[in-house]
């Protein structure tokens, strides 16, 4: 037992550093650091950067064209690009289709796809949930019928993050009402410029259109295009539900946070008041302990033991976090929170900012922040599984 | 960078967990509890097992094991609700004797490990709190230069089994004045008072009161409260580690329980509330773990870094402590709030660990008091 990196790792991270300094654009991490709104082409720009570095796909392995780093290599990087202010890499594409692909799909959908994802170009979204399917997803009932080498693809998707970018769609789609829902389920991927295709944004309570509703009117989707078998789509998912496992509580985005909420709480004159100071200590407190848990389950993976039974406790405690670091932001500006000039998260803006610049984001992080303990399996999902691996029932 | 425990390690645990099992059952537990909540026959089977001199040198008679395999001990330890004051000799005090130059000190190791020598730290007063700076008891030398030793100590662990204490006494200064503080090695002889009691979790301790004591100085001021600090520091991180050991029990005890108890027609451990609840207690267990594997760890840091690991992990497992033995008893309903059960003990000495070397609002005010612009586990 070990808490301090071996050389390699020290002299790896430092690589890691120099590099991410100096090819992370100062104007798009100036924004992050702000939390100023995010464009797709700076989310874009990002991403061509680390594909041509080969690192958009950090968690690939070499054959795929991955840099083939282990766990704690990963885990270094995404630290390195989270407190150097790089944007989260868009999960859809590199996170979570590409792994699907390469464990499920074809030689020829490999070669197809994985290029484009790999160099950051084509941007994938994500179709599982729909209006009447939430946390009961299995319940799907967007229909994909069979016919002749193609699907006719019915139905809608909802809660498409950033959807309207999409080049393309991995959807789970119903090709059999047979038996249990879970076993009619196919992995379908759709180009976004077929006909029939329909994206409609949706604004959330922050204002921002960062979801969609996606819609599919008799959309021809060529055979060739199902991963997999069909019907075994449901395992797929759960294939790619297990992949992302420490990544969501995305503890080195924390660790940044609340490097800002202390420079807020010091600008705004809360910083020395015992009773906000103590809950800024509390949450550091948690910080550092989500960031051990972290690591536990990051060595298990490494040593290749038995995997351990916390990586559900991660979505939960690392999404709590980061709804409570934007609340104490929230908090420690007080009524200067409460001014909602949409402009004002735009950088380089040149109105007058009520209070100060750094006032403006904070409600409409602290509103964007609850959907965290919804998305990705809500956290009360997230309880019942963890219950039902303890009780065994 | 990597939390899995060697084979060695492993079978120190085995070994620990034998003994628990087979040897500290729930029986003689109670017996002992009611007995005065001191084993002289479990002391020497700690010692027997070499327990006793984990933390030693090997040639003061140890093991010269380091805190990883102390964690590993007190894990265990805690498992069996042990009463006897393992961490408060063999990992808080021993130490302190390896650290000095005094010769009677290293003559003491011995005793200390093969189990014939029970030596305790004596630090409480009634007005420091949790405060290690604040000292009343004087020390000073007589016509012939030995030291004398006045003053009055609390709740000190097995303080009527002890031989000896280690107590600090001031030497200079005004009453919190840390470097007026030196530490002296004080027998149970002539000039000390004791008045032992029961304690909330079963154990025992005592008052001790030293009226012109003879005292030998262990550490002088200037080097002693650093000393007295990283004593402290380690009983953090033992109990942080027993109480990984109690709360993986309760829990164990609590699962069994919601799939066993019927009410309804059904097993409790049906009911969504209590479902979710569990996933709770599992959320603050295994942040404990987390932070009791980060408290050992850090041990070895400079004190500034330390200190602030060390409050960090007391603060998390306060926290934990208390919501795991609150819900695990909640959850159990009247059974839990019997003496008859067993899982009620668990319950008690989570709750005597949480007063124990700082509880959570203190170690709270001092990660506040020490936070720096960034965070994190290697900060």
């Amino acid at each position: 037992m070990d808490l301090n990196f071996t050389p390699d790792e020290l002299a790896f991270r430092a690589e890691i550093r120099a590099w991410v300094a100096e090819n992370l654009p100062k104007d798009i991490s100036r924004k992050v650091h702000n939390a100023l709104r995010l464009t797709k082409d700076d989310l874009q720009t990002w991403a061509r950067i680390l594909g041509k570095k080969g690192w958009h796909g950090f968690a690939w392995p070499k054959h795929f064209g991955g840099p083939g780093w282990n766990s704690t290599q990963r885990h270094l990087f995404e630290e390195e690009c989270a407190l150097a202010g790089a944007p989260r890499i868009v999960p859809f594409g590199p996170v979570m289709v590409a792994p699907v692909i390469m464990a499920f799909g074809s030689p020829e959908q490999q070669q197809r796809f994985l290029p484009g994802i790999r160099s950051g170009e084509v941007w994938w979204s994500q179709g599982y949930s729909e209006p009447g399917s939430g946390s009961d997803l299995a319940s799907l009932k967007t229909r994909a019928v069979r016919e002749g080498n193609k699907y006719i693809v019915n139905g809608q998707k909802a809660w498409t993050t950033l959807g309207q970018h999409g080049d393309w769609i991995f959807c789970l789609v119903r090709t059999s009402t047979e038996g249990k829902p879970q076993t009619g389920i196919s992995f379908l991927l759709i180009d976004m410029k077929s006909p029939g295709v329909t994206v409609r944004p949706v604004r959330l309570l922050d204002g921002e259109p960062e979801v969609n509703e996606v819609f599919f009117d008799d959309v021809a989707v060529p055979a060739e295009n199902l991963v997999g078998e069909e019907n075994k789509g449901w395992t797929y998912a759960k294939y790619l539900l297990a992949h992302e496992r420490t990544g969501i509580a995305d503890v080195n985005r924390s660790k940044r946070e609340l490097e800002r909420l202390k420079r807020i709480a010091k600008a705004e004159g809360v910083y020395e008041d015992p009773r906000f100071r103590d809950e800024i200590a509390r949450l550091e407190v948690d910080v550092v302990a989500l960031e051990m848990m972290v690591l536990r389950v990051i060595s298990a993976e490494k040593s290749g033991k038995q995997p351990l039974d916390i990586a559900g406790l991660l979505k939960i405690r690392g999404s709590e976090i980061q709804q409570r670091y934007s609340e104490l932001m929230m908090l420690a500006a007080g009524p200067y929170s409460v001014p909602f000039i949409y402009e004002a998260m735009e950088a380089g803006w040149q109105g007058d900012y009520v209070g100060a610049a750094h006032c403006a984001p904070l409600a409409a992080n602290y509103f964007n922040a609850r959907k965290t303990t919804i998305y990705g399996g809500s956290n009360e999902v997230q309880r019942g599984i963890i219950a039902q691996s303890l009780l065994g029932v | 960078m990597d939390f899995d425990f060697t084979e060695d390690q492993q079978s120190l645990r085995d070994a620990v967990r034998r003994w628990v099992d087979k040897g500290y059952g729930f029986e003689r537990r109670r017996g002992i509890v009611n007995s005065g909540g001191f084993s002289a026959d479990a002391w020497r089977e700690l010692g027997e097992l070499g327990l006793l001199g984990l933390a030693l040198p090997e040639a003061n008679g140890g093991m010269g094991f380091g805190a990883v395999e102390a964690m590993v001990v007190m894990e265990e330890l805690g498992r069996g609700i042990v009463l006897e004051p393992f961490a408060a000799v063999a990992l808080v005090t021993a130490p302190i004797l390896v650290a000095s130059r005094a010769p009677s000190a290293a003559l003491r190791l011995q005793g200390v490990a093969d189990g014939s020598s029970l030596i305790v730290l004596a630090h409480q007063e009634r007005k420091a709190r949790y405060r290690l700076s604040h000292v009343e008891t004087v020390a000073s030398r007589d016509s012939s230069g030995n030291w004398l030793i006045s003053g009055a100590k609390s709740i000190v662990p097995a303080g009527e089994h002890a031989g000896a204490y280690i107590v600090p006494a001031r030497v200079s200064g005004a009453v919190d004045d840390p470097a007026g503080i030196a530490l002296f090695l004080v027998s149970r002889a002539n000039g000390v008072q004791t008045r032992a009691y029961p304690t909330q979790d079963g154990a025992c301790a005592a008052e001790v009161t030293f009226d012109r004591a003879t005292g030998i100085e262990l550490l002088p001021a200037g080097e002693a409260f650093a000393a007295l600090e990283a004593a402290i520091d380690r009983g953090i991180a033992a109990v942080a580690a027993e109480a990984v050991g109690v709360m993986d029990k309760l829990v164990d005890l609590t699962l069994d329980y919601m799939n066993t108890r019927k009410q309804f027609g059904v097993a409790i451990g049906t009911f969504q509330a209590l479902r979710h609840r569990v996933a709770d207690v599992k959320m603050q267990l295994e942040l404990a773990r987390s932070m009791s594997y980060f408290a050992s760890l850090k041990l070895g840091e400079a004190p500034a870094r330390r200190r602030r690991s060390l409050s960090q992990a007391k603060v998390q497992l306060g926290q934990a402590m208390r919501f795991v033995g609150q819900q695990c008893i909640q959850m159990h309903g009247g059974i839990g709030v019997t003496d008859e059960y067993i899982g009620s003990h668990y319950f008690k000495r989570l709750t005597v660990i949480e007063l124990t070397f700082g509880d959570t609002m203190h170690h709270l005010g001092e990660v506040s008091a020490a936070m720096q612009d960034t965070a994190g586990v290697f900060v």
